[in-house]
């Protein structure tokens, strides 16, 4: 494959002393990829996220954006491509209306007027909060707001999107429309990671999958290799996909002909039945 | 500004609404209000601007007159234009009421040891007093008092903070300072919320059940809320570094042309109050 876009070599991470909460941290990311990033809860994955972007600065070990190793005085360009998106969305709105607020992050990459404006419009469009703009954010729910905060990093158009745990306050049409967004995302040749609880949603959205487990990644491939990995699932104590079991199920007992095309949604299940 | 933050912070926790309308954070009602206003598409400039002439000008004219004429119009345009209904704008001007009856209450009476004045009431060492004048004089207090809140709720009541915020940044006020309050101000609703939400955890866990209890909780929670103000200040400032924040706030502020129309009739408002004043004087 081509060049890696972003580059972490051993990195460790201490929150006090005596208990690392990242342990060696080494894992290569190719633009373009669609990256599930799970693990037990206190893992490290936010902790891991905060320190690609900059926010905390390893105790020891290396970051690589496209080949430039990241220091002090080149952070501002790390931040201005790589987007997080916080766990929790009131940590993160700041301004006391919701345009104003995602434009924040556009006005501080000093953009022009327009091309803020357009950009801030765009962003609410994808996350279909535009009739909210011009409400304090004080006065918006929990899933609301975590919209807000995805259209935040949307209106920056960074080139890699950190997603902490998204789909968490979404009810299920929102999720539903997110995973609208990721797709568009991809589309546009974003690179993503996500960190998500949610097995079934990494299942079939990620074609990478990294899975923490005390400050460590244990394993790095494909979901479905991933998955099946027995050892892998009980260490992170990871429940397994929904759709893999059924399917492992139906061809145990003979149902379905083992033709190792695993499928990964209900589209692509029904599609296998109709068969 | 100071008068105006307190009205603010005071609505928020004293009045109920008898209906049906509540909000959940327990927040300013008075800021709800301002983002559901019709006249919020006006300039907020205009209407900060032509609040504070009123509110002068109710106070320098001094005329009981003039101060009806600024009532009325003042609540036609909140009602009437901005569509907040009566009883809502009629309990948000119930605050500043208590406080000018009390305060002009201080002023009418007066006190003596000789049994004087129209009204007098025998208190064990001497006589509160009133005249027919200071009751006068009360009553033309109280209207310019009312006048010049109700100059004042023209601008509360149709233009949320964070316009206000980029109509003082226009008007150039130090920067630090705006920013300041756009801090404070978004922060005051999280440490409330946080408040709010161990307060009734703690209630739903009977913490709350009789007074020793009580007291611990309530230092419980006060305790927490210190720490949960500093770790908040942490993750804040975590968040906005990581969207490129060099240490300068910078919003996108939306412009609302000033419209030459209501410029007109503006104008034409206050010098026919200027004219009624200086004919009735
Ligand atoms: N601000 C902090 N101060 C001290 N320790 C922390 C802090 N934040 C996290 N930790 C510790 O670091 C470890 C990793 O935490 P992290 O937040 O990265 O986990 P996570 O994988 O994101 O978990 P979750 O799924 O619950 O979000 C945990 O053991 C946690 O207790
Ligand atoms: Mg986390």
């Amino acid at each position: 494959m081509n060049e890696p876009i972003l580059q972490v070599n051993d990195l460790h991470y201490y929150y006090n002393d005596n208990q690392a909460a990242l342990n060696g941290i080494s894992v290569s990311i190719y633009p373009g990829e669609r990256i599930a990033v799970i693990g037990s809860n206190g893992a490290g994955k936010s902790t891991f996220f905060l320190n690609i972007n900059g926010v905390l600065s390893p105790e020891h070990g290396e970051i690589f954006y496209h080949g430039t190793k990241i220091t002090k005085k080149s952070l501002p360009e790390l931040r201005k491509n790589i987007g997080i998106v916080f766990q929790d969305a009131d940590n993160q709105i700041i301004a006391s209306s919701v345009k104003a607020e995602i434009s924040f992050g556009p006005m501080n990459l000093k953009l022009p007027r327009e091309e803020v404006s357009r950009r801030v419009n765009m962003a609410m469009e994808y996350m279909n909060i535009t009739e909210y703009g011009d409400r304090p954010p004080h006065y918006l729910s929990g899933g609301e707001k975590k919209r807000v905060a995805i259209a935040d990093i949307i209106a920056m158009e960074p080139d890699v999107i950190i997603f902490d745990e998204p789909t968490a306050a979404l009810d299920p049409l929102n999720a539903v429309m997110l995973e609208e967004v990721l797709e568009k995302l991809s589309a546009e040749q974003k690179t993503l990671l996500i960190s998500t609880h949610d097995v079934d949603f990494a299942y079939r959205w990620a074609e990478r999958v990294l899975v923490f487990c005390d400050g460590q990644i244990i394993a790095d491939g494909t979901p479905l290799s991933v998955f099946q990995n027995d050892e892998v699932v009980k260490k992170a104590s990871l429940t397994r996909p929904v759709m893999l079991d059924v399917y492992e199920e139906l061809v145990r007992n003979g149902l379905l002909a083992d033709a190792g095309v695993y499928p990964r949604d209900m589209r692509e299940f029904r599609e296998l039945i109709g068969k | 500004m100071s008068h105006e933050h307190t009205a603010r912070s005071h609505t928020g926790r004293h009045h109920h609404h008898k209906g049906g309308h509540r909000h959940d954070t327990g927040g300013s009602s008075i800021d709800f209000y301002a983002c559901h206003s019709r006249i919020r598409h006006w300039n907020p400039g205009f209407r900060v601007g032509f609040s504070i002439i009123l509110l002068l000008f109710c106070i320098l004219a001094n005329h009981p007159a003039v101060s009806c004429v600024i009532i009325l119009t003042a609540a036609w345009i909140t009602v009437g234009m901005g569509g907040l209904s009566f009883r809502r704008y009629f309990s948000v001007l119930t605050i500043p009421i208590t406080f000018i009856l009390l305060g002009s209450a201080a002023v009418a009476v007066d006190f003596s040891r000789q049994p004087i004045g129209d009204f007098h009431l025998y208190l064990f060492w001497g006589y509160l007093y009133l005249t027919y004048e200071s009751l006068l004089n009360t009553l033309f207090l109280i209207l310019k008092v009312f006048g010049a809140v109700s100059a004042m709720f023209i601008m509360t009541l149709s233009t949320p903070s964070h316009e206000l915020f980029s109509v003082l940044r226009k008007a150039r006020c130090p920067s630090l300072i705006v920013e300041l309050m756009h801090m404070i101000y978004r922060y005051i609703f999280i440490l409330m919320e946080v408040q709010r939400n161990m307060r009734i955890s703690a209630e739903s866990r009977l913490g709350f059940g009789d007074f020793k209890t009580s007291c611990y909780s309530f230092g419980q929670i006060a305790s927490n809320l210190f720490i949960i103000a500093l770790k908040k200040a942490n993750a804040y400032y975590d968040a906005m570094e990581a969207r490129c924040y060099d240490g300068t706030f910078a919003f996108l502020e939306e412009e609302h042309q000033a419209n030459p129309k209501h410029l007109i009739a503006a104008g034409i408002y206050l010098t026919a109050l200027m004219s009624f004043w200086l004919a009735i004087r």
